[in-house]
């Protein structure tokens, strides 16, 4: 029971962050919902994994849990992933704002003096 | 050099990291046709950004290294602050050759475009190894199956566009996939596009630093990411 329930909340935070993260990442956000919903349903009826383990073609209910969290995990890092790549935009934002500030002018102009 | 007042107005990027051997060269090339030419340094540990100025470009530079799609939009975001009616992107390694810039412009104004892009299959590429010629063939058709645009040559880095066509670019792609990026706007913007015959000549030098197989997947993976989030 006390499993139960610490793997539930674990969970249950995996689907406020997805909820939160739904207007940057909408995709991964519902996907990591639909994987965490998932995966409170086995905990909580663990009974159930075999037959749904059967029915996709997995075999035993262990492994269907096992799998469900292996993609949760993956879920959670393509999205830092992402917020790395968001991170980078912000800083390339910034390199190309104090780039122009500081841009060079040649001495002389080939152009207009030639 | 050719119509001075007209090239006045008229920008050429020309992304540079580490090209110290030949950025000399290039920017000479370009300012004999009357261009003013605008480096981008992207963060280079050589003497690039000294090169530049010393050879009379404007020289811009990235503090840190971010990718020739993140320089060239600096470049792009810089010609427009100056007023720029044209832009041209030109590579640094010496592949283009600066006369074609005449004819992607001329092609602007004669075919009422927005954006002139710069194709070595209508044109000529000389000595360009067989991999390098399937990966664009299968990057061109990568393009016409995502964006709508049948082009014979979509990652040409010598293209032109108008003011108005710079505008409609917003490149966030840092680094290669910045070249099916900038192919995805103009077909999203809705502008007139026209190809243009140019030539490709790629060295040792220029073929050392250009794109391997392995970079086509990296292209790939930066695209797919891009579209799962705002």
């Amino acid at each position: 029971m006390i499993a139960q329930v610490m793997l539930s909340v674990l969970l249950l935070g995996v689907v406020i962050y997805a909820w939160t993260e739904y207007k940057r990442v909408p995709a991964v956000a519902l996907l990591s919902a639909i994987v965490s919903v998932c995966g409170v349903y086995f905990i909580w009826f663990p009974e159930t994994s075999t037959h749904w383990a059967e029915f996709v073609g997995i075999g035993r209910g262990a492994d269907l849990v096992l799998y469900t969290w292996s993609c949760v995990s993956l879920l959670v890092i393509l999205n830092l992933h992402l917020k790395l790549r968001s991170q980078l935009e912000m800083i390339t934002g910034l390199a190309r704002t104090i780039a122009i500030e500081n841009a060079q002018q040649p001495e002389t102009d080939p152009i207009s003096n030639s | 050099m050719k119509n001075q007042s007209e090239n006045y107005h008229v920008w050429v990027i020309i992304a540079a990291y580490n090209e110290a051997g030949t950025l000399a060269r290039v920017i000479s090339n370009v300012e004999s046709y009357g261009f003013r030419a605008a480096v981008v340094d992207d963060g280079s540990k050589d003497a690039t950004y000294r090169i530049a100025l010393a050879n009379g470009a404007v020289a811009i530079r990235h503090p840190v290294n971010l990718g020739q799609g993140a320089a060239l939009q600096t470049g792009i975001a810089y010609a427009l602050t100056r007023g720029a009616q044209a832009i041209v992107t030109f590579d640094a390694d010496g592949q283009h050759r600066a006369s074609d810039i005449e004819v992607l412009l001329a092609a602007l104004k004669r075919e009422n475009a927005d954006f002139a892009l710069g194709s070595r299959f209508l044109g000529r590429s000389l000595r360009m190894p067989v991999t390098r010629f399937l990966l664009l063939r299968l990057a061109t058709l990568f393009t016409r199956l995502t964006t709508g645009l049948r082009l014979t040559d979509t990652h040409n880095g010598l293209r032109a566009m108008t003011r108005k066509g710079a505008q409609a670019i917003r490149l966030r792609q840092n680094r290669m996939a910045h070249a099916s990026e900038i192919l995805s706007q103009i077909a999203d913007s809705g502008l007139r596009y026209v190809e243009v015959p140019v030539t490709i000549e790629y060295t040792a030098y220029s073929l050392a630093k250009g794109q391997r197989i392995g970079d086509s997947l990296t292209i790939l993976s930066d695209l797919i990411t891009e579209k799962l989030y705002r």
